[in-house]
Formats: C-alpha cells, structure tokens, sequence
C-alpha cells in the first residue's frame, strides 16, 4: 500500500502560487452557482434521516409493561415510572421522561425487553418552559413508529459460542431472580411488584405456628428480568443469577 | 528573537493574554505569551476551564452507564473514547471480542478519525485566515456525521461500541453509502488540498516554524500526528494493535522534517489511509456471515483488578486506567488524554515564532478542551 | 416676471448658462444639485411670494448665486450617495460571491439578498455605544473619524466619467493617492489611544503594511504618469481610448493588484485585523456602530483601490475600439466590478499572509518588479513604442 498523499507532494514543494486554488474557487463558485449549494434552508427544508436516528424517547403505550428496565438503564435519571390510567381506566405504570435531561443514548429503547420504548426521529423539542419538557406516558407516543426505530439487543453467550450454536439472545431471556432460602420470609412482595406476573407464592409447608410458609416460584418463559423483585425483597433474599 | 539580539535592539517584553475566550483558542482555555514585538520568547497555557469531574463522576455509574458518558469527552472523536472504555472494560472482563464486532469497531472508528481531521483541517483554515477551507472541509465532514446516523441514530455522540461487542449490525445499505462517501471524499480532498498545498501563501505559513526534535518529543511526551511529524514510527494501530488493525494492510505516515507542515502532511495522509483502512475492513466484512455474532454478553461487574488500555486517538495516544473492585461501577477510573500533554509543549513549540503564528502552531495540537480537562 | 404660476420659478437652466459655474465642461451631479435646487428652491420661491407678494427673497432664491452654491451642497451629495449605494453593492457582491465560492448561500434578504447589508448596517446602529474606561478619549474618535473621512472624501474623488466628478484639476491622481495614503497615521493613532495589547500590535502591523506598499503604488502610477505624460485623471483615461495601459504595462498592472489589495488591508493581507490571533486587530475596542462606520470605510478603501486599477490600467470609462458610450459611468462600474470581483477570489482562495512575509515581499519583490516596470516604460518611450 502506498501513500498517495505524501508521494504527490515531496518536501521541497512550495505550492504553485495563488493561482491554482483561484482557479479551484473559480470552479466551485461556477458549480454552485449553476446547481444549487450544499446549504440545507433549516427550518423550510430539513435533511432526510433515517428510521433509527436516536431522538427524543417513544413510547408505546399498549405494550409497555412497566417493568422499569428503562429507568434503571437511563445514565441521566431523566425516565421516572408514573401511575397512569390506561384506556380501560386501570392504573398502570408507564414511564415518564424528561425531555430536558435526556441525553438521547437510546439505552431505554435498547433494554426494553418487550420493544415498547423505540427511538425516534424527533429532535426539535425546543419548549417555553422546562415543565414542558417533561413528556408524560401518554405524550411520548409518537406517530408511525416503524420497526427501524425499535432497537433489538441481540447478544451472543461465550457458552454458547464455545457449543457452536449462534442464536441471538438477550439478558432478559437468559438471566433469572435466585432464591436465596434462608433469607426468605415468605412476604410475597415480589409476587406482587412482578409486572409480568412470573412470580407465583406457592405454599412449600407449614412452620412451628402452622402458618403455611410461602416461596417465590418463577414463571421463566414470562420473566424479563426486571429485578423488580430484586430490588423489593426486604430481605435481599432474591438475587440475579447472570448466564454468560 | 535571535534577530533582534544580534542587532542589539531590544523592545519591551510583554505578556499577552489569548483566551479563554479568543478567536484562536477553539474551547476554553488561555494561552499566555511573552511577545518582544512580534516575536514569541515564552508561553504559558492554562486549562482547566471545562473542569466536569468527569472521573469522579464515573464512580457513581454502572460499567454500561460510562459509555454514553465517554463519547462525551471529545465532541469529534467520540467513537474512539467510547471505544477505549470500552476496551478496557473488556480486558478487565478477559473478553474477545467477536469478529465482526471488530470490523466494525474498525470501521466506525476510521470513520471517526476522517471527520476529526476535517474538523482539525477546517480549523486550521479559519486560523490561517481562509473561510474557504473552513467551510469545504465541514461540508465534507457533514457526510460522515451522516455515516454515523445512518450506523448508530446519532451524529456526534454515537454511542456505538458496547462492552463485549457493539451496539448494533450495520443497517443493509451502509456499506453502499459508505463506499459512496469514501470514494466522493477522496476526490474531495484533492480539492481541499488544492487550496492548502498547492498555495504558496499556506505553505509557506507553516513550513519552517516550530521545529521541534525527537529529543523534544520523548521529554515532553507529545503523542499523535504531532510526533510523527517529527520521526517517531509509533502508532499503536499497528504496534500494539486492537480491533481488527492487525488484519488490515495500512501504513503509517512518518516524516522527519518536525515543523507545522510536516505534522499537517501526516494527517491529511492518515486521511487517505483511513479510506483505504474503511474499504478493507468492508471486503473483510463480506467474507464473515451476516448472521454471526456482533456482540457479546458480558458480566454487570468487573472482577477486581487494575487494568490499562490505548488506543491511537486523532489526537495522540488515548488511555485509560480503570480501578476496578468487584461491583458494578468502577472503583476509579483514570483518562489520559493526549491533547493535555501535547499542550504543554506549547512552549517548545511556541518559542521564537511570530504572533501570527500562535494560530498555526496551536492548531496543530488540534485542541479538544472536553478530554483535556475532562 | 409674473408671479402667477411656480412653473416661473422652475426653469431648468441649462448650468452651463448659470454666470456662476464652477467647471469647464458639463457635470452631471452639478445639474442634477442645481435642477433639485430650482424644484426646492423654485416652491419656496413661489409660496413666499403668495405669503409676500413683490418680496426680494425669492428673487434671491433663484439667482444663479444662490442656485449654484446650493447646486455644490447637493452635487456632493449626490456624489455620496452614488458612492454609497456602489459600496453595498460592492458588500453585497463580495457577500454572495464568497458564499458561492464556499458553497453557501450567502445573503439572503430581499432580492438576491440585496437588502441584507442594509439591515446589518441599520442592526449595528442599534448596538450599544461601548467606549472602554482608560482610552484616550481624544484620539480614540478623531483617528476614528480621520481613518473613515480621508477613505469616502478619496472615494468621492473618483470621477465616474468625464462628465462626473467632483473636480477635474490636473493633480486628480496625486491628490486621490495623497488622501488614500494618509490612513496609517491615524491607524496607528487609533490603535495607540484603545490602550490594548492587540490593537496596538495590529496598529504597527497595519503601518509596516501600507508604508512598504505605498512605495511601490507610487512608482507604478509614475510609470503610467510618464506614459501619459499627464497628471490628469481625465488625461490619463483619453490616453487609453486605443489601447489599455494594462498591455504594455501588463507586469505593472499584476503588481499593482497586489499593492492594491494589500493597500486596501483585504484578505489575504488583512494582518492588520487578523482575527485569528489579534481579536479584530486595530478595530478590537471601536463596538457598535463605530465598527459598522471602519467596514464601511474598509469598502470605501477598496472601492479606492478598484477605481485607481481601472482608471490607470483599464482604460477608465472607456472601451477599447468604441471609446466613450451613452453611459460611461456604468462602463467605469462594470469595470469596477470585474476588477473586485478578483480581488474577492484572492480573498476566497488564499489564507492570510505573515507579516514578515508580506513585507518581504513588498519590499524584494514588488518594489524592484516596479522599478522594473519603471524603466521598461522609459525604455519604451525613448524607442518610441508607445
């Protein structure tokens, strides 16, 4: 491979004068006088971008499950889960972003375990006041999402690579809540934060009082791996076990 | 300087301040000179004025966290610190990256390094008084920061590699674009170096002033372009080679002369070698499946331990040091950023050139005030 | 006279008949003062003598004393007037051609964006009137008003066609390059009294700059002077009815240019504001308005360096094989154009030159290539070529 650059232009070369790059100007001017300049006219013509470019946060509000993988993954803390009512009136919890902080990094979009957060090409969301830019549930809809915008986590395990098989993967198909059971109390309030409802208290016996004693059970077809129940259990009783 | 001593001649010493708001100094930050007329006898730079606690603040995020965060350090090379984080978490993880993951890698980070020169390049027109170059040079730059959107959503902060792999595949008509844009860039610059290159006004500018020797170049420890324009042969790309370097047929621009124009000559050559870097890596690409794997998952926490890792950055010799104690989030993390030293070797460079040529010198440094003051 | 109508009043004179006429031949921006006078004039006449019929005043009014005096006031206005229109013409056209040559659109507002530097003039005259605290007062708004004076008064001094001008006297060049040159010394006043680093710097800059240039300026115009063998702008434009002094003197005119580019503190010899390194040079502490008023003067300056290019080598209003045309003044404009456009390409494609380089090249290079210039013209009118 040569270098094309330093071999055109040896050391003791001083240029040519002026009158080449007048001439190259001259062509330039020539050439967009004729056809029209690069300059983009901003707010009456805007540039073409892609599907996937990383604006402000969508959501979509139907399959959202309110895990809250997004917030946790936000590096500006800028999503918080409210309690909305969905369109049966039911309350549900859905995140909120605020647009102000946000740093557009797409980490929500590509943690989501159901594809509910996407990206999208939205990125005038100039606003009068900061309240403004606090974008509800509702608001963070955006119109025609398309599948570009959803960001897949495809991921490959060593373990699996080192057996030859090359299907694509996600932490939250593979990695699963433990039980630690000395630390168990039998609350049973994971049970009730799971937003998927993969958490079942099953009754395992009966202690000294004959009260029955109860045990998470895991559904893990309808995990995600929220860490919900992690970060609930008084007890610490529950912990992530990470498949690699 | 010495022109005037021989003369006998002598006029008052005094200090001028330039910054940290001035038009030479692209960000923050001040440079003092002690001018004798028009000619420079000491210099004195000051950063510090974009301060963030960026490595404190790393200490209170999760390892996956960082990587948005490291972009940030430098608005025009920001796939390579991302990229250096990057590897050095994973070689804190004991992780081999996937091999399309690494043309990847490769490829985002040439793509990177093209749109950092033409950012130094436009620069260094304004400073030498030429809008025209200024403005052919960003317009170039503008179709790579459209290679960034079209590879990862965003133009500047792309946020691109992942520990253990990269963020996504590259969309199905990336490499069309790529290969357009690569092949129109270089006819481009031929044009841009028409303006430079061929004009004896720019020439002459630059050649002959701040020399500075191999000897120089060790004590101060100045990394980068600017010291292979010096005749250091020292690129980490091919002599401690990361991603896929070592798999692809470059060459390293090396001259010997030591003065501004040498260090311009090696970065619009590292510009040409950065396209031919981008072809290779594509016809290496096509020989891996579409379907294999681009990223792997790795562990949340890091096991304990002291890691470093460089990687050539436009700018010079990027590192970093990471302190890790077995959590998520790491115990310390330190930069070293190759435009804070390279600054302070402004006196070196600086002393017995003219005040017109603060300009020229400094932007040979190329300054980027977010990693240096981090 | 009967006073029963104004039309009385209103005569348009030819103004040559006027007793009191100041110039040998016809000038149009006089007849235009004078037939703008006899309007005015004519219905003050005319209203007074309805107020006070019989009245001596308006009489008066109208006397070829009074209509002439008056008819120089306006004729310089007039003459002002042009000369600025010509100069955000010229503004205008360096706008859109550098964007053009940037591959940006340049102006925008109003038609070809036009009106854009008309608005940024009207913005600067909204800005603050900044005067920093330790200036010397004096200084700071004489040298000012001195640099932008002596430009439009030289500006003014170019005559558009034989028959506009201000004066037509047979030292016109000497005094137009006299009034020209005199803007270092307040140059260097003015960047003395802003009691700033850069400024002052840039003020000895801009000195060095145009003393070393104006040497050879002068030894290139004393070539065409001696091809001529008159001092006479009008003389020194009729000399080139067959041929352009640009083609026997085709190395004085190159020279000329860029003399005239570095004279006139442009791009790529604009060290003397430098901004890279020296802010905005001399002018760094003049804010607001006073900094609109120094561009303005900038182009005033340029439109200088423009007219003296064509009037000495390209042969003034008139055109090689027709002579003078119905409109000459519009020639001498086109011409004006063409000659800045170049001096605009210079400024697209080439960056700032150093200071010592400049001046090394004025005084080893440019400065012998004039004499050369100088006797080159001797030897071809002793062998009588020319």
């Amino acid at each position: 491979m040569a270098m094309k650059y330093l071999h055109k232009y040896p050391k003791k070369f001083r240029g040519t004068g002026g009158i080449r790059p007048m001439l190259q100007a001259l062509k330039t001017m020539v050439k967009t006088t004729v056809h029209r300049p690069v300059t983009i006219m901003y707010p009456y013509e805007k540039e073409w971008i892609p599907d996937n470019y990383r604006g402000r946060p969508g959501l979509r509000f139907d399959r959202c499950i309110g895990c809250g993988i997004c917030e946790r993954a936000c590096p500006t803390k800028c999503i918080t889960i409210v309690e909305v009512e969905d369109d049966d009136g039911k309350i549900v919890r859905r995140p909120q972003v605020y647009v102000g902080r946000c740093m557009m990094c797409g980490y929500c979009a590509e943690y989501c375990p159901v594809d509910a957060m996407t990206t999208t090409p939205d990125y005038e969301l100039a606003e009068f006041t900061r309240k403004d830019l606090i974008y509800d549930p509702r608001r963070l809809a955006f119109e025609g999402t398309t599948e570009m915008m959803e960001v897949h986590l495809e991921e490959h395990l060593q373990s699996n690579l080192d057996k030859g098989i090359e299907k694509p993967t996600a932490f939250f198909d593979t990695d699963r809540p433990v039980l630690d059971d000395n630390l168990c109390i039998g609350c049973s309030r994971c049970a009730k934060v799971c937003p998927t409802s993969a958490i079942e208290m099953v009754v395992v016996g009966q202690n000294a009082k004959g009260r029955d004693i109860k045990r998470p059970k895991l559904d893990s077809t309808k995990c995600v791996c929220c860490e919900r129940c992690v970060i609930e259990c008084p007890k610490d009783a529950l912990e992530i076990e990470e498949v690699l | 300087m010495s022109e005037l001593s021989r003369t006998g001649y002598q006029t008052d010493k005094m200090w001028v301040t330039m910054g940290p708001q001035h038009p030479f100094s692209h960000g923050l930050w001040t440079l003092r000179v002690k001018v004798d007329g028009e000619y420079i006898l000491d210099a004195e730079p000051e950063v510090g004025y974009l301060h963030r606690g960026w490595e404190k603040e790393c200490e209170n995020r999760t390892y996956a966290k960082i990587i948005p965060m490291a972009d940030r350090l430098c608005y025009s090379a920001s796939m390579t610190w991302s990229h250096l984080y990057c590897k050095v978490a994973e070689e804190a993880l004991d992780v081999e990256l996937p091999e399309r993951a690494q043309y990847l890698r490769v490829i985002a980070d040439e793509i990177c390094r093209i749109q950092s020169h033409l950012m130094w390049l436009a620069a260094l027109g304004t400073d030498l008084g030429s809008l025209t170059i200024f403005l052919w040079c960003l317009r170039e730059r503008e179709f790579f920061l459209d290679l960034n959107v079209r590879l990862c959503g965003q133009r500047l902060t792309t946020n691109y590699p992942r520990i253990g792999g990269v963020r996504n595949d590259m969309p199905y008509y990336f490499e069309r674009d790529c290969m357009r844009v690569v092949t129109r860039f270089e006819k481009a610059l031929w044009d841009i170096i028409n303006l430079t290159d061929e004009s004896t006004v720019f020439v002459n500018r630059l050649k002959g002033i701040s020399y500075l020797t191999r000897k120089q170049v060790a004590n101060l420890g100045i990394t980068g372009p600017a010291m292979r324009g010096c005749g250091v042969d020292y690129d980490i790309r091919r002599d401690d080679p990361y991603a896929a370097y070592d798999k692809l047929d470059f060459e390293v621009p090396v001259l010997k002369e030591g003065d501004a124009y040498a260090r311009y000559m090696v970065r619009i050559e590292e510009m040409f070698q950065s396209c031919e870097l981008i072809r290779q890596a594509f016809n290496a690409l096509q020989k891996i499946p579409k379907t294999s794997p681009y990223r792997l998952k790795v562990s949340r926490n890091i096991p304990e331990g002291t890691h470093m890792a460089r990687i050539e950055d436009p700018r010079g010799d990027a590192m970093m040091y990471l302190v890790s104690d077995g959590t998520g989030s790491p115990y310390r993390l330190k930069v070293r950023s190759p435009v804070f030293v390279n600054v302070s070797a402004s006196k070196a460079m600086l002393e017995g050139c003219r005040v017109a040529d603060i300009p020229a010198v400094m932007a040979m440094i190329d300054m980027c005030l977010g990693e240096t003051d981090r | 006279m009967g006073y029963d109508s104004i039309l009385n009043w209103v005569t348009f004179d030819n103004p040559v008949n006027n007793a009191f006429y100041p110039f040998e031949v016809y000038n149009v921006p006089y007849d235009i003062g004078a037939k703008l006078w006899e309007l005015i004039g004519g219905t003050l006449a005319w209203l007074i003598n309805l107020l006070v019929p019989g009245n001596g005043v308006s009489t008066w009014l109208v006397s070829d004393a009074v209509v002439n005096a008056l008819a120089i006031i306006l004729m310089v206005i007039v003459i002002f007037a042009v000369g600025f229109i010509i100069n955000l013409t010229m503004i205008w056209q360096e706008r859109k051609v550098l964007g053009r040559g940037m591959d940006r659109r340049g102006t925008k507002i109003g038609p070809l964006g036009y009106f854009q530097c008309v608005g940024d003039g009207l913005k600067t005259f909204m800005k603050e009137n900044v005067v920093p605290k330790d200036v010397d007062k004096k200084i700071y708004w004489w040298a000012l008003a001195l640099v932008i004076g002596t430009g439009v008064l030289a500006a003014c001094m170019i005559p558009l066609s034989d028959r506009w001008f201000i004066m037509d006297f047979h030292a016109g060049i000497l005094t137009i390059y006299a009034l020209f040159a005199l803007a270092p010394f307040f140059i260097l006043g003015a960047s003395w009294a802003q009691n700033n680093k850069y400024s002052m710097m840039a003020g000895f800059r801009a000195a060095e700059l145009m003393i070393s240039y104006e040497i050879p300026m002068l030894l290139l115009m004393t070539a065409v002077i001696l091809q001529t063998g008159s001092f006479n702008i009008n003389g020194i434009v009729n000399a080139q009815s067959e041929m352009w002094f640009m083609i026997p003197q085709f190395l004085g005119f190159i020279t000329f240019f860029i003399c005239a580019v570095a004279e006139s503190e442009r791009a790529p010899f604009d060290l003397a504001e430098a901004e890279s390194e020296l802010v905005e040079g001399w002018q760094t502490e003049y804010a607001g308005m006073k900094w609109g008023l120094i561009m303005l003067g900038d182009y005033f300056r340029g439109y200088i360096c423009c007219g003296l290019i064509v009037l000495l080598y390209m042969g003034g209003w008139l055109l090689p094989g027709i002579g003078g045309t119905a409109v000459p003044e519009l020639v001498f404009l086109a011409k004006i154009f063409v000659v800045f456009f170049f001096f605009i390409l210079a400024r697209l494609a080439i960056p700032r030159v150093r200071i010592d380089q400049i001046l090394n090249a004025g005084w080893k290079v440019l400065m012998p290539l004039s004499l050369i210039n100088l006797l080159l013209v001797v030897l071809m009118q002793t062998g009588g070529l020319i």
